[in-house]
Formats: C-alpha cells, structure tokens, sequence
C-alpha cells in the first residue's frame, strides 16, 4: 500500500498544519514509511517544529535544483518510530516567499510536474505514505498538491464561512480532479457537526476533533502524539489514519 | 525454402516501408510545424498544462490530460489502458491536446509518443 495525501482547507488557521505532523507521526509509529513535506510556500512553518537545518528545501525541488531525495531529511530516529519518517521543509526566508509568488503559470506547470516526479521517487524508493501540508484556499500551491495526490483531507472549522467555501473547493476542485476527498471538523463544539443538509453529503466526515484550548499551545513544537498519547487529540489522529488507510 | 525472387521481393517491401516511415515522419514533422507563424508559436509555448488549466478542460479532456501528466509521455494505446476507454478514443483526445497546442506528439520507433511542453527533461 502506497499513497499520497494532501492536508487542505478552504480556509486558514483550521489546524492543516498540527493535523498533517501528526498524522505522519501516527503513521511512522504504524510501521509505514512516511514522508511529511512542506507545502504552504506563503507561510512555511516546518522550521518551527523540526529543528534541523536541510541542505535543501521543497522550493529547490520545485525549481529544479536538486531532487526530492535531496531535498527529505531522516528524522526517525528523534521519535523512535518503527516505520522511516521522513520531512521536507520549505524555506520560510521571505526573499524565497517572494519568489514563489512572483511564478507565472509556465513555471506553474513545471512544478506540478515535479511534484509528480517527486512523488513517484518517493513511492519507488520505499516510501508507503506521503503527506503534503499546504497552503489555505485555491492557489497553485495548494491545488498543484491537491492534483498530485490520491487523497485529500479537508479541514473544517465550525463557522458558516469555512462551510461555505469548503462546499465550493470540494465541488469546485477535488470532485472535478477525481479525488477521494474526506472531511476532517477541528475545533468542534458539543453536537456541532458538519451540517447534515450540506452539498457534499457524500464526502464522509472522518473525525470530529473537539475544540481543546491546550492544543495550540501543545502542538506548537512538538509531535502531541508523541508526547501524549493518550490525548484526545491524539486519539483523534489514529483514529483519522485508520480511516483514511479504509477510503484505499 | 525461399527462393532468390522471394528474397528480392522482400527487399522491395522492406523498402516501401522504409519509404512510408521516412514520410510518415515527414508528415509529423509538418503537422508540428504547419502554418504556425512566429506569434502562433509564442501563443502555443506559452499555453502550459497548469493545474487551473486543467480542472478549466471539458472532463473527457482532462482525464486524459491527467493520466498524461502522470505518465510525462505516453502513446494512446497505454492512455487506453488507464482509463480504460478505446485507444481511438484517446488518440482522438490527445490530438485534440496537440491542436489546442497543450501537447505535442512525437515518433519513438514505430509508436507515436504525447508529451506535454519539452521544457522539463
């Protein structure tokens, strides 16, 4: 079994970014080969959580400096998984930032197809799940990830607005692209679920994640389901990787 | 036991396809190239396969486009394969992607490739 999964969302601050670490650490502690990879080139935040300094990052993939296995750094044995975790970071420098988002759609599409070239390296060397955190919203980044993946995982936040245009990303994007698309609620209230007469009544909802204050604190700097297994948090990511391994 | 007349008309027809390969090719060449002025050609280059590009095409052209963009280049018959439709149908798709100029097509021995823009090796 080998697949990649995108961590999307319509809108920012859904918590893509907490979820798609940990996500990759239930996996490398599963036995899988993972590889966990940057993909919000406007707001990077990898370097936050992983202290090491790559030789280089996504963006040199992308504009074709070097190859993907340059570009991943082996930090398996700073968790003490079973399975290889792997991570690619992208270069939060702001000359860098801007850089990417100066890019015309020519070099747009060159990167979507090194991103698939990348993917494919990744799967035949060994890797089994491949994770991309991108960037909130409809940008080429974010949906240049979408395209490359098997699977997407949407986050929600409870409000009107992140429904709204959730609706819109999943008829609008992944539906369109052929993706198999699940729904993950973060920061929910009490029987606050996405809403039954939703458009996208087909999408299943994978996990309901409780709205917890310490989260955002927690999973600042560190891999919460490590540190704490037994969280509600950390509960809710295995049980998310069980389902989303099902949706294969 | 083949005779020296069967030999020579083997020859002969080995000829003739050599002869219908060099036109082929010849005509490939030209259906690249045709009545493609030097603005046409900007406008061509420049229409890359990006992914907003892509989810904008009619959905039988982009589940081809898709698998191309997978596959980086591909004949008809193994596009066929993936999405499991006639492979006439597919090289009927995937020329319509060399007229819209997101492709181009190429000979690779005896099979006739699709690819999108050579900008990327």
């Amino acid at each position: 079994m080998s697949f990649t999964l995108a961590v999307h969302s319509s809108k920012g601050g859904t918590g893509k970014t907490s979820i798609a670490i940990n996500l990759a650490g239930v996996y490398a502690s599963e036995g899988y080969n993972v590889c966990l990879l940057d993909f919000d080139f406007k707001a990077p935040s990898f370097t936050n959580f992983f202290k090491i300094k790559p030789r280089y990052w996504i963006n040199d993939v992308l504009h074709d400096r070097c190859s993907i296995k340059d570009a991943v750094n082996d930090i398996s044995n700073d968790f003490d998984t079973s399975g290889r975790l792997y991570v690619g970071l992208t270069d939060p420098d702001i000359e860098s930032i801007r850089e990417i988002s100066s890019k015309d759609r020519d070099w747009q599409a060159k990167a979507l197809r090194f991103l698939i070239r990348a993917k494919k390296e990744l799967i035949d060397s060994g890797i089994d799940v491949v994770i991309l955190d991108t960037s909130p919203g409809i940008d080429y980044e974010s949906i240049n990830a979408v395209a490359a993946s098997d699977y997407v995982a949407v986050v929600v936040k409870q409000n009107y607005t992140c429904i709204k245009s959730t609706e819109q990303v999943i008829d609008g994007i992944y539906n369109i692209l052929h993706k198999n698309c699940a729904i993950i609620e973060n920061m929910c209230h009490d029987g606050y679920l996405y809403p039954k007469n939703s458009k996208n009544q087909n999408t299943p909802v994978v996990e309901s994640i409780p709205c917890m204050c310490d989260i955002t604190a927690k999973t600042d700097n560190d891999l919460i389901v490590f540190s704490e297994p037994d969280h509600v948090f950390s509960k809710a990511m295995y049980k998310i990787s069980q389902n989303i391994t099902k949706m294969g | 036991m083949i005779t020296m007349s069967e030999n020579d008309t083997f020859d002969q027809i080995l000829d003739k396809l050599n002869e219908i390969n060099e036109k082929l090719d010849r005509l490939l060449q030209d259906t690249n190239n045709s009545n493609i002025n030097d603005k046409d050609k900007e406008s061509i280059i420049s229409n890359s396969m990006d992914v907003m590009t892509l989810i904008s095409l009619p959905e039988h052209l982009r589940t081809t486009a898709t698998t191309l963009l997978k596959l980086e280049q591909a004949t008809a018959n193994e596009i066929a394969e993936i999405t499991e439709k006639e492979r006439a149908v597919e090289s009927n798709y995937l020329n319509q992607l060399v007229k819209l100029g997101y492709a181009y097509k190429f000979r690779k021995g005896k099979q006739i490739y699709f690819k999108f823009d050579d900008n990327v090796n």
